[in-house]
């Protein structure tokens, strides 16, 4: 017994087209969950540091309770969980629009927007105190000192680990295949059931999922590089 | 960028390397060396093979590898041997047979010509349709009128593969499991669950108000379902059938299909005349 490899599988009948509708789709999700979990990242991890007690308590609530239930929770969550409580002809027009690609969308972005946020408040606290007090006494207002002196410095120190953050949340996006998002592993298994060639299709789905990875990784690498503060920022290897 | 590519061309090498070693030995031969013979089956497609109020993982399909396939491979063997139960879906049954994690699937899973090229299959021991479960007031009457409806399916299944093809303009919706895809149904998120006719039933018995559901349409596909196994081994494949047809002629099946489908059963579901004739003309003679 062995096994007889047909990679022809991938390029013959719908394969490669389902294999590209698939990456359009995590691409789609995934792009969208992450300008989401950016968004509530900065702003929740911002939150957690500034001198207002009520404001960190707010943000601690939702960084604690979203990161530590699993992410298909969240993903049952916001597909059976949230529709429910719309109003009957929201809920109907959802269905009719894709409440799942949605469904997820929020999942990933709210889930990953509080591990986001944590990663941005840790480089938020590697600055030293006295910038922030330097800021305040040249006559910024607390919020002016966050956008104009602390956040930038902050968003420049967090580039590797929000580059791991968000191949996560990249390779996450596959849990949406269980709320029925068809993407890429959805696909590659729909591959499997059309074909029964499951290692062929898994392995495309392995390679896909690497080259995305290592293409954003490259391209991240790249801004950390250009954007880097000359004397502030010490260069890595 | 260019070492990485050299990396990735590696990694792409070495996959298909590694995977042919992996089955080398014969299924009997490799029963026999553990005693154990594992199969893989389903947790929640009653009554086939589910886990009850009582938490006992039971059903048809793995009562016929208990009280039918087992004696028969123990008698080859001449030793007693154990089950062991892993929980295989429709995306992961063929990869768990594959890499050798399971010797025999024994759920749900249709015998289908483009499956036979990876698996071989014992001979069929249920014969059922696709239909569809919809909400006791819903409009819809079979595959004619579904089109543009939210449909959810099982993903793998050959159901799915039916509706996209005849009805391409339904929206299919594919669940990795039941419990999700009833639960969208529940809700409204879709329309219709589509799935074989007697696994609907079967949701249907265990669903809190039975009576808000209902079966529709005809068998809009063929589903003989059958035990999977790793293909060219043909010892082991006639071990599994011996098993089944000596069930089949001693009323051993019978019995199982009437505690099963029987009016007292899990999911009442009288075997039709045809259907009892084609599974004694598979018994071959002794």
């Amino acid at each position: 017994m062995h096994y007889d490899f047909h990679w022809q599988v991938l390029w013959s009948g719908q394969s490669g087209r389902w294999l590209l509708q698939g990456l359009g789709t995590t691409l789609a999700i995934s792009s969208l969950a992450w300008l989401l979990a950016v968004g509530l990242g900065i702003l929740s991890g911002a939150l957690r540091t500034v001198p207002w007690k009520a404001l960190r308590a707010v943000a601690a609530f939702y960084v604690e309770f979203f990161r530590n239930v699993p992410l298909l929770v969240w993903m049952f969550f916001w597909y059976f969980g949230v529709p429910p409580l719309l109003p009957e002809a929201a809920r109907e027009w959802l269905f009719d629009h894709g409440a799942e690609f949605w469904a997820g969308m929020f999942a990933l972005g709210v889930y990953h927007g509080a591990r986001m946020s944590e990663v941005i408040r840790s480089g938020i606290q590697s600055i030293p105190k006295t910038q922030f007090e330097a800021a305040v006494a040249m006559g910024l207002t607390t919020f002016q000192a966050y956008r104009l002196v602390i956040l930038p410095i902050a968003l420049r120190l967090i580039v590797p680990p929000a580059t791991s953050e968000s191949l996560n949340l990249l390779k996450n996006s596959s849990v949406a295949l269980t709320i029925s998002v068809a993407e890429l592993t959805f696909q590659t298994r729909q591959i499997e059931t059309y074909t029964a060639r499951a290692i062929e299709a898994l392995t495309a789905g392995t390679v896909i999922y690497l080259v995305l990875c290592v293409g954003i990784a490259t391209i991240m690498a790249r801004v950390e590089r250009r954007f880097a503060i000359p004397g502030l920022i010490a260069r890595g290897g | 960028m260019r070492r990485m590519l050299a990396v990735l061309s590696i990694l792409g090498l070495a996959l298909p390397i590694a995977a042919p070693a992996l089955a080398q030995q014969g299924t009997l031969e490799k029963i026999g060396q553990s005693g154990v013979l594992t199969i893989g089956t389903r947790t929640a497609s009653p009554p086939f093979a589910f886990v009850n109020k009582q938490n006992e993982w039971v059903g048809f399909s793995i009562d016929l590898v208990e009280q039918a396939v087992k004696p028969a491979i123990e008698r080859k063997l001449g030793k007693p041997i154990t089950i062991e139960k892993k929980e295989s879906t429709p995306p992961t049954r063929i990869p768990l047979l594959s890499s050798n994690a399971v010797d025999l699937i024994a759920g749900t899973m249709t015998d289908t010509r483009a499956r036979r090229e990876s698996v071989d299959f014992s001979l069929t021991f249920f014969v059922t349709g696709a239909q569809f479960l919809v909400k006791k007031n819903s409009p819809i009457r079979g595959i004619e009128s579904i089109a543009g409806r939210r449909v959810a399916a099982q993903q793998g299944s050959t159901n799915a593969k039916l509706i996209r093809e005849r009805m391409p303009t339904a929206r299919l919706q594919e669940f990795p499991d039941q419990p999700a895809a009833f639960q969208a149904l529940a809700q409204g998120q879709v329309d219709a669950y589509t799935n074989d006719g007697i696994q609907l039933y079967g949701l249907r018995a265990k669903a809190p108000r039975p009576d808000d559901w209902k079966v529709v349409g005809d068998f809009f596909s063929y589903e003989p379902y059958g035990m999977a196994m790793r293909k060219n081994d043909s010892d082991f494949r006639h071990a599994v059938n011996v098993g089944l047809m000596e069930a089949i002629e001693s009323g051993k099946y019978f019995e199982l299909y009437d505690k099963w489908f029987g009016p007292n059963g899990e999911t009442p579901y009288p075997l039709t005349p045809e259907n009892k004739r084609f599974l004694i003309m598979q018994v071959v003679p002794k």
